[in-house]
């Protein structure tokens, strides 16, 4: 339990909802995750504060009715905290968890895919050739919109790239 | 000179229109547009 307090109090909740890349929900949850554990945390404090003794001989010097006062002491003393079941909650709690650990690798996944992508584009940067090694067909194999471009500026009888000359050069 | 021999006119002018009709369609079909591709693939990879 100590520990587990201990853990949480060491959570970077800014660093761990803007940083880390998380979807809008996962970040939702965690915060109402936070809020629900500073309430809580909250509230316990608030009880321990509490007094939990009670000098009985000060009421039975107070009162005239000794009674009620051995009655309350009696009643006190042989007061037992009402058990609750917790399965329902640790269900519900263990549903969270589930959910959160299915977000957490659909982002594990994502992050992963976009690494891969990051890999690949490093190595198609590593592996570019000059200029001057590619041939046409190599960028129109690359670039297949570039044909459906000729075919359009042929039909409306444009033999000219708007911009070309001024660009490169004439007759280049 | 054979091209200024009127006999010869006819025949001229049927090669001539010929030939001519071949390299308009030539230019329109093949030339013209690999140097309009050439020139979008360099703004491209120019641009890009």
């Amino acid at each position: 339990m100590a520990s587990s307090i201990r853990a949480a109090a060491k959570v970077d909740w800014s660093k761990l909802t803007v940083s880390l890349g998380l979807k809008k929900e996962t970040v939702a949850a965690l915060q109402a995750f936070r809020k629900r554990n500073d309430e809580a945390r909250r509230v316990v404090l608030a009880l321990k504060e509490q007094k939990t003794d009670i000098d009985f001989e000060h009421y039975r010097s107070l009162l005239k009715n000794k009674g009620i006062v051995n009655e309350a002491e009696k009643a006190l003393s042989s007061f037992k905290p009402v058990k609750t079941d917790l399965n329902a909650q640790m269900k519900i709690v263990e549903i969270i968890e589930s959910k959160a650990v299915e977000n957490a690798k659909k982002t594990v996944a994502r992050v992963d895919d976009e690494l891969k992508d990051l890999h690949s584009t490093l190595t198609n940067i590593e592996q570019t050739r000059p200029f001057e090694d590619i041939t046409v067909e190599e960028i129109v194999k690359a670039k297949p919109e570039i044909n459906d471009i000729v075919e359009k500026m042929v039909k409306r009888g444009q033999w000219g790239v708007p911009g070309y000359e001024e660009k490169f050069g004439y007759g280049s | 000179m054979p091209q200024l021999v009127p006999f010869y006119f006819v025949n001229q002018l049927s090669f001539g229109l010929i030939l001519l009709s071949v390299l308009i369609y030539l230019a329109s079909k093949r030339l013209l547009p690999q140097l309009l591709q050439r020139f979008i693939s360099r703004i491209f990879i120019t641009l890009a």
